[in-house]
């Protein structure tokens, strides 16, 4: 006999709303239907009433974590239509702040995972790291969460002491490599609740069209940064990791492993930091009539902007944002299938969800 | 890259069309006219690309909607834009899983209607009309009250 048994919209698993019904013989999942929509607020109808000024405020707040990427994402897209190029320390900036920001999020996903397992002196110390990496952000940007760091043709402020940024990067890479790796990789606690669950075979990763690190953790070797290069990242050397098994424990070693080609890619960018101005410098902004897209490598996975612009207009006309959850999430209903009632706390927290950014 | 390239120059061919791929802003653009999503969703099974996303755009007063279906080759950018003059568009939904959402989701915001495939209760606001957020005056089959989707919400 089967039952249904309802994971949210609102349950200690789920860091925001949305729902997961799971249709269930004994402990055993047998089907499951998603619900979505709990975090709409209509971002994309909104854009169109914003100018191109308040527009970037906007999008900052599709996201919490990776608010820095969507306003990237956006900048980048509408300095296509506006034909101003960012200045090389522009761009090495943005790559900064896109790194740690990665850097912040999977770190905090490790200690949101390391809970559900039930791991929870882990889970305070991935927290400890996560401040360490937003005391970084904040020394750059003055913020904790939503940076206003960039603008249309570059970015809004300096890193005034890159080699005092390097000193707390270095800092923390050590105490990944000396904690949270080692412990993620070969405690018991960790592998006896991840290997062999809630696996995303490459087959299904390919037709679900998955993308980020729960594609890499299905053997599918994609990463924007290294595929189309955006800001700097072509002049940076750094290793996309793959991993084959598709469960819950390649998931969280790819992104134990961008840990380290996160620190790997700020220490290249603080040492090489070009100097020369923060942006191009245009007081008057003039949009061509069209459409462009952007494509960024968030720290779930690709984010897509398509940003359309009348002639003469001051506000968009249209901006389609494609996040990486949206393109992710279908894919939970594949991974719980079979899988123990228990385990599917930890199996949808696998893929790093955003729920906010799925729902605009 | 090189057989990326191929690839590539083979997609005009395989859609039965004569024109050919115009890169901007680092998208490459084909627009076969007229287009024929399924056909389309086929080659592009067959080449192994990734599907990224459709974007619709309203038209203003009755012209309809502009899609743009993009998909991934190597990370290079493909897209394919079309017009639509109607309210209705084939779904490629058993042709390619991953478009479920986002034809879930334009149907929600646009009231455009994918054929051949089957809804699942609103994605965004389950009971509330199609169109409600994104469909605006003038559009094609207006609801019965001559409003958008938009006017009836407030």
């Amino acid at each position: 006999m089967s039952y249904k048994i309802p994971m949210g919209p609102y349950h200690p698993a789920l860091e925001e709303p949305y729902k997961l019904d799971l249709i269930c013989e004994g402990e055993t999942v047998r089907d499951a239907k998603l619900h979505i929509g709990f975090n709409f607020r209509g971002i994309e109808r909104l854009a169109e009433t914003r100018n191109y000024i308040q527009v970037i405020a906007l999008m900052e707040r599709v996201c919490g974590i990776c608010s820095n990427i969507h306003t990237l994402t956006l900048c980048q897209a509408m300095e296509k239509l506006t034909g101003l190029i960012p200045p090389p320390r522009a761009r090495y900036i943005r790559v900064i702040m896109a790194e740690l920001e990665r850097l912040h999020s999977h770190v905090l996903w490790a200690g949101i995972a390391a809970k559900l397992m039930g791991f929870k002196t882990m889970f305070m110390t991935c927290f400890e790291l996560r401040e360490q990496v937003m005391d970084v952000l904040q020394a750059i940007s003055g913020n904790r969460v939503n940076y206003s760091m960039n603008r249309i043709g570059g970015v809004n402020r300096d890193i005034d002491d890159p080699l005092a940024i390097l000193g707390m990067v270095e800092q923390l890479e050590r105490e990944m490599v000396r904690t949270v790796i080692p412990i993620f990789t070969t405690s018991k606690t960790a592998t006896s609740r991840c290997a062999g669950v809630g696996i995303l075979t490459l087959e299904k990763a390919l037709s679900c069209g998955v993308v980020g690190p729960v594609a890499r953790a299905s053997g599918v070797a994609q990463d924007i940064r290294r595929a189309a290069p955006y800001a700097a990242y072509e002049e940076m050397e750094f290793d996309v990791p793959v991993q084959h098994g598709g469960d819950v424990r390649a998931r969280l070693l790819v992104r134990a492993l961008e840990i380290m080609e996160s620190c790997k890619i700020l220490r290249q960018a603080l040492t090489k930091l070009p100097p020369g101005e923060l942006n191009a410098g245009e007081d008057k902004i003039v949009f061509a009539a069209g459409t462009a897209t952007s494509r960024v490598e968030a720290p779930r996975g690709e984010v897509m902007y398509s940003v359309t612009w009348k002639e003469n207009a001051r506000n968009p006309s249209r901006i389609h944002v494609r996040t990486p959850t949206f393109a992710v999430m279908p894919a939970i209903r594949w991974m719980v299938l079979g899988a123990r009632l228990a385990d599917t706390p930890l199996i949808q927290a696998s893929i790093d969800p955003c729920y906010s950014c799925t729902d605009r | 890259m090189t057989q990326t390239i191929t690839l590539l120059d083979s997609i005009p061919e395989k859609l039965g069309t004569t024109e050919s791929w115009v890169e901007k802003g680092g998208v490459h653009w084909l627009s076969p006219d007229p287009l024929n999503v399924r056909e389309l969703a086929k080659t592009m099974n067959d080449c192994k690309a990734r599907f990224i996303t459709i974007t619709a755009y309203q038209l203003p007063g009755d012209q309809g909607f502009r899609m743009e279906y993009h998909w991934d080759l190597d990370g290079q950018l493909l897209g394919f834009p079309f017009l639509l003059a109607g309210n209705t568009i084939e779904s490629i939904y058993d042709l390619c899983e991953a478009v479920d959402w986002i034809e879930r989701e334009i149907h929600e915001e646009f009231a455009l209607d994918f054929l051949g495939r089957e809804y699942e209760p609103l994605l965004l606001r389950q009971g509330d009309k199609p169109g409600v957020n994104l469909r605006d005056t003038g559009a094609p089959n207006k609801p019965a009250s001559g409003l958008s989707g938009r006017e009836e919400a407030k």
